[in-house]
């Protein structure tokens, strides 16, 4: 097929079906008492305006359906890699880590560093500095090291870092920081070691998460309300293009808003009409398309066992972004039209279960594989023991990365590129995903872009019904899982997850973390120039009233004087008051 | 819900309801899929909903919790924070009432600590492989067993 079809060959295969179904398959469903076909046989009628070149295209040419680039080079299971292409010449982040304070983190990547991983660090950051609190907050309480390490100030960062130097100087690898509200602090800290340490800022590597429309939608971890929210977005954007030319200025996603409930249609259709406000953003504040959007990446989409959906939504992902870019933006740089993102389809952290939880690693190789299909690494993500709230185990971490090793050696399927490619059924598929999409697209559209649907209420009401409906779902049966609502007994087998090595992360320093920190932050308030201190948060509260101005420079002046990143975050929180969730329960 | 639970409880009732229920989200993970389902649930099963949302502290919690007047208190945390912010939302609880309504907690929680939970005052622990209708027969208990003991 090279070209649409008009030369009567659907009419002969629509009556060809027609025949069949009356002739053979209706007596088959008499046969076994059916009153309809449980399954379905997709042909050529299924997709009667298929054209190849329009529709799916060569490997990294446009519409990218079937491939974001010519051809990738897949090292699976690398150790420490977090499975993400491996290859030469590529600059990459690590597996995604963090704990405790920046020693125990920094101690941690000395071991990966020392184990062979040659990535960059993926930094967890806990979640009051997620949100903007310091160690000592009242907010903080028992969160402190939790989720990922915790950072305070430029010298938490500065020790963060120390692992990395020499042949893995900052300069040479890619750092990934899971950071949102307070992005311009975690790039003012990143742009002030560089120059410490006398390296070329404009060398910088690397992809402040910076997604903070899905945190209003799903993730929460939001500071500011949406309009100022995204006025910081702007600054980091304008600030990274200019001085950071080789840093990613946003990595979006509609993985979180998909873990929090939403369907496959509200993931893709949100993550893309997210795409387009940052765009806009960017564009509106005078950056060219053509220097922005290569500058933009995406995290992941989708999560779930549905295999041949999920690998459609990864096409279709890829063709509604290069449209998106081309043509609603106007973009002539076929660079720019590119979805870049990481990872590809996967099973879902959020499907792995508590019950039976050996078969999270089952769960995870149908992820893997549908990771393949859908173009990228056969990542068996995550290990079985996730949902298990002890950490990852090593026994896990091996298993899942030995299990994309097997799936590259051994199964083979990194050797071709979008095998699925021209199957009636999944082309009718990523054809029925993205015209779904694109109805959500539209509907955020309808409100004036994803700020005005989020103040309207209108994402994350969505993404609440459809969480609430999902896990009904699983009441009323309609929905199975293995071990969970089907398939148990009276007497389940103890499945025994021993975890008999050593845990990745260490207990007592991540309980300790908070006492840690609160010292180090007393010891800080006290040893620096307080005049300086106040001075620099001072203009960086005038800046912030003054929408044309930048924040960036007040911000890096702020870190400079060691501000913290409470204090910075309060500083901002003073000018543009704090973002509170409507609670009213929907559904 | 059994019936056997609404049989039970024959003692006059404050409200209409089966009861009064506070759902919260403690600390600050945005992971709220299930403290919604949860309320959604007990909402269709007659119960009133007092929901707070999440990035709740302890103070927050605690002040709700007075405020109230609630039958069962439900904190939901999947961060791994549950023993400080339980310990604390309990020390703020006794510092302020002796009469605390019994606070279950759903999420996250490995099963080694759910012993020292229930050490602190905890009345049940749910995580995502409890069945639901055991949990609602749990709070309907809770509930019953705090109007009773209201009465006297």
């Amino acid at each position: 097929m090279t070209g649409s079809r008009d030369d009567g060959t659907d009419d002969v295969v629509r009556e060809a079906r027609a025949t069949w179904e009356k002739k053979t398959l209706e007596p088959a469903c008499r046969r076994f008492d059916l009153e309809r076909p449980v399954d379905r046989f997709y042909g050529p009628d299924d997709v009667p305006d298929f054209d190849f070149l329009r529709d799916v295209g060569f490997p990294g040419e446009y519409p990218f359906t079937s491939g974001p680039y010519p051809t990738q080079p897949f090292a699976a299971g690398s150790r420490g890699t977090g499975l993400i292409p491996q290859a030469k010449g590529l600059a990459r982040a690590g597996r995604y880590s963090g704990y405790g304070t920046a020693e125990n983190t920094a101690a941690y990547y000395a071991q990966m560093i020392a184990d062979g991983q040659r990535a960059g660090p993926n930094v967890a950051f806990d979640l009051p500095t997620q949100c903007g609190y310091d160690s000592d907050d009242t907010h903080a309480v028992g969160e402190v090291g939790r989720a990922g390490v915790a950072i305070d100030s430029f010298e938490d960062f500065r020790t963060l870092y120390e692992p990395f130097q020499g042949e893995l100087e900052i300069d040479k690898v890619g750092s990934n920081w899971t950071i949102n509200a307070p992005a311009t602090i975690i790039v003012a800290m990143y742009y002030l070691l560089a120059q410490e340490r006398g390296v070329d800022v404009t060398r910088l590597r690397g992809t402040p998460q910076n997604d903070i429309l899905k945190e209003f939608i799903a993730r929460g971890t939001y500071i500011l309300p949406p309009g100022p929210s995204m006025r910081m977005v702007r600054d980091l954007f304008t600030f990274s293009v200019t001085h950071l030319p080789k840093l990613n200025v946003v990595s979006g996603g509609g993985y979180h808003m998909r873990e929090a409930g939403a369907t496959r249609e509200l993931d893709l259709g949100f993550s893309m009409a997210n795409g387009i406000t940052y765009l806009r953003t960017g564009v509106e504040a005078g950056l060219d398309v053509d220097v922005l959007a290569p500058r933009m990446t995406f995290n992941a989409f989708g999560g779930s066992l549905d295999l041949f959906r999920e690998v459609a939504l990864q096409r279709a992902a890829r063709r509604m972004w290069a449209k998106i870019v081309r043509d609603r933006f106007g973009s002539e740089k076929e660079r720019s039209w590119v979805l870049r993102q990481p990872n590809g389809a996967h099973m879902g952290y959020y499907n792995a279960t508590v019950n039976r939880p050996v078969n999270n690693l089952t769960r995870a190789v149908v992820g893997g594989i549908a990771s393949a299909m859908s173009g990228y690494g056969p990542n068996v993500e995550p290990p079985f023991d996730e949902a298990l709230g002890l950490g990852w185990s090593r026994e896990g971490m091996q298993m899942s990365e030995d299990a994309a090793r097997i799936l590259q050696y051994e199964a083979r399927l990194t050797e071709v590129r979008d095998p699925l490619a021209g199957s009636y059924y999944v082309e009718s598929l990523t054809d029925e995903t993205e015209a779904a999409a694109l109805d959500v697209v539209e509907k955020v559209e309808s409100y004036g872009g994803s700020v005005g649907a989020i103040e309207a209420g209108y994402m994350q009401e969505a993404v609440s019904r459809s969480a609430v409906e999902r896990t009904m779902a699983l009441q009323t049966g309609e929905r199975l899982v293995v071990g969970v609502n089907a398939f148990t007994t009276p007497d389940e087998i103890e499945v025994s997850v021993q975890q008999t090595s050593a845990k990745v992360y260490g207990d007592d320093e991540m309980r300790g973390a908070e006492e840690l920190q609160i010292r180090k932050l007393t010891d800080l308030r006290r040893r620096r120039d307080g005049q300086e201190v106040a001075r620099t948060l001072r203009s960086l509260e005038s800046v912030a009233k003054d929408e044309n101005r930048n924040v960036m420079e007040s911000i890096i002046d702020c870190v400079r004087a060691s501000c913290t990143v409470g204090e910075i975050c309060g500083a901002l929180r003073g000018v543009f008051g704090e973002y509170r969730e409507d609670r009213t329960l929907v559904g | 819900m059994s019936t056997g639970t609404h049989e039970r409880r024959s003692a006059p009732q404050p409200s209409s309801s089966q009861g009064r229920v506070l759902v919260a989200k403690l600390g600050l993970d945005g992971h709220d899929v299930g403290a919604k389902f949860v309320s959604r649930l007990l909402r269709d099963n007659g119960y009133e909903v007092v929901y707070l949302g999440i990035r709740n502290t302890a103070e927050a919690v605690a002040r709700a919790v007075v405020d109230e007047d609630v039958d069962v208190v439900g904190l939901s945390m999947l961060s791994g924070s549950h023993l400080a912010l339980v310990t604390r939302v309990f020390a703020l609880l006794e510092a302020e009432d002796d009469d605390i309504p019994p606070v279950v907690v759903g999420g996250v929680i490995p099963t080694e600590d759910h012993e020292p939970l229930k050490a602190m005052g905890v009345r049940a622990v749910f995580t995502a492989g409890t069945p639901v209708a055991d949990m609602i027969e749990v709070i309907a208990d809770l509930v019953a067993e705090r109007r009773r003991t209201g009465l006297q």
